[in-house]
């Protein structure tokens, strides 16, 4: 088949993952088109360079994310990388699969699962620090494994486990903070009602 | 035997698939005497079933995919016609005897060519306007500001790989606003902006190279469009493409040359009639 032909096919069947990462990287549609423009230009380029056995999306991914990085380069405007409340000030820590820095994770039974709550996770993955938001989109939307996301940001497989762990706390953090939004607390009539079940 | 602590900490990368498949084997020991663990497991496992069932990449809108699927469009065509003109040099010889052959159909031939090369310019034109439009409204920040049009040349120069000029008229009622970095359907051009006589004006600069795709033809000098309202020229200079967008026709010539100068008139007939999309 004619690579270039093949590449069109492909990029047309990812092209909502590849638009929804330029959009996590960028925050706004116009500059996520125009980053895919140029993209789509130096994909095609090195296409000849793909190797088969990656998923293609992984190397779009990473294609689209050093072009992000050439052109904040270029405009010498990079991007400010928000650091998490928690671990401002503070080396960013490094996992590995054989020795986790991690607790308890939230539990997640806590977290009500409808289809109704998911446009709330959905929200809350875009209230996420950027590194962390980048890194739980690339795993759970995206579903990409572990070494693709590493490859892809350039980081060392430690950092991608350690966002992916915060980030996912946050997320939980952040759904039940929405949640909190949304229901109202209970009444006073209902808790006294309760203290009176109990005894 | 592995404790609550190690296996809490294996969770995320166990419902990923991520260990090893001896780490696995004991984190999963651990979970069948272990019903706190096993529960905190099966939630985990429930949120990440829930997630890859409804978290899904939220959809590119069809503007943009459109826009995109016309880029992809273009890119396979243009690969196809390199590919061409490289097949082309090779077999030499014989495209000269075919196309002696194919003289016959010329006339037909070159009436082709020429119909495509227009529709590649009208397609240029409508990205041009449709930048310019993004600039004037600020959809597309500029990159660089409050600097003199030269000192924006040095700027590009440095990230953009090919030469330009920029033009530093000291006219009244002209203003150098900015630049950015853009591109022009797959073309990767400096935008300047300008403001003459209350009037916005884009000039995208692109390399030599770019230009030629565009095929414009050598004569006259200037190609001269109009679309949706905006006057387009495009035209090329020392191994430079130039293309104006403005509402103001050939005045926005100012932004290059000085009133003294006359290529405002050497084009001021054709922008009477541009050509139109």
């Amino acid at each position: 088949m004619d690579s270039a032909v093949e590449f069109q096919g492909l990029v047309l069947g990812q092209l909502d993952s590849l638009y929804n990462y330029a959009l996590v990287l960028t925050r706004r549609s116009e500059d996520a088109e125009d980053l895919l423009q140029e993209v789509l230009v130096r994909g095609l380029q090195s296409f000849a360079t793909y190797d088969r056995s990656l998923s293609f999306k992984g190397w779009m991914f990473t294609i689209i994310k050093n072009t992000y990085i050439d052109r904040f380069r270029r405009q010498r405007r990079l991007p400010q990388e928000e650091p998490l409340w928690a671990t401002r000030g503070v080396e960013e820590p490094v996992l590995s699969l054989d020795n986790p820095l991690c607790s308890v994770p939230l539990a997640p039974e806590d977290l009500l699962l409808r289809r109704e709550a998911i446009e709330q996770v959905r929200e809350a993955i875009r209230r996420l620090p950027d590194e962390m938001r980048e890194v739980v989109e690339l795993r759970d939307v995206e579903g990409l494994a572990y070494r693709e996301i590493a490859r892809v940001i350039n980081r060392p497989i430690g950092t991608v486990m350690s966002r992916l762990y915060r980030g996912r706390n946050l997320l939980r953090t952040c759904l039940v903070e929405l949640r909190r939004a949304v229901e109202p607390p209970p009444r006073a009539a209902d808790q006294t009602s309760k203290a009176h079940d109990r005894l | 035997m592995i404790d609550c602590n190690y296996s809490k900490a294996k969770v995320f990368p166990y419902v990923d698939g991520e260990l090893s498949e001896l780490v696995r084997e004991e984190v999963e020991a651990h979970l069948l005497g272990c019903p706190a663990c096993r529960r905190m497991v099966e939630g985990e496992l429930a949120f990440r079933e829930a997630c890859r069932e409804w978290l899904h990449p939220e959809p590119a809108p069809e503007r943009v995919r459109a826009a995109l699927s016309d880029t992809l469009a273009r890119l396979v065509d243009r690969d196809r016609a390199t590919r061409g003109r490289r097949l082309m040099r090779r077999i030499g010889l014989v495209a000269a005897a075919v196309a002696l052959v194919a003289l016959g159909a010329g006339g037909g031939m070159a009436l082709n060519t020429h119909l495509l090369n227009r529709a590649r310019i009208a397609d240029f034109t409508a990205a041009a306007v449709e930048q310019h439009q993004k600039l004037v409204r600020n959809v597309l920040p500029a990159d660089i500001s409050g600097v003199t049009p030269k000192g924006a040349e040095a700027w590009f120069k440095q990230r953009l790989g090919f030469n330009m000029n920029l033009p530093d008229p000291h006219t009244d009622g002209l203003t150098f606003i900015g630049g950015r970095i853009s591109h022009v359907r797959d073309i990767e051009a400096a935008a300047l902006e300008y403001e003459l006589e209350g009037k916005r004006v884009s000039l995208f600069i692109m390399p030599e190279e770019a230009y030629r795709r565009l095929n414009p033809a050598d004569k006259p000098r200037f190609t001269v469009m109009s679309h949706r309202g905006y006057d387009v020229i495009l035209w090329q200079s020392n191994g430079t493409g130039y293309t104006l967008v403005s509402e103001v026709g050939g005045r926005s010539c100012l932004v290059c040359h000085s009133p003294a100068e006359k290529v405002e008139e050497a084009i001021a007939q054709r922008t009477r009639s541009p050509a139109r999309l």
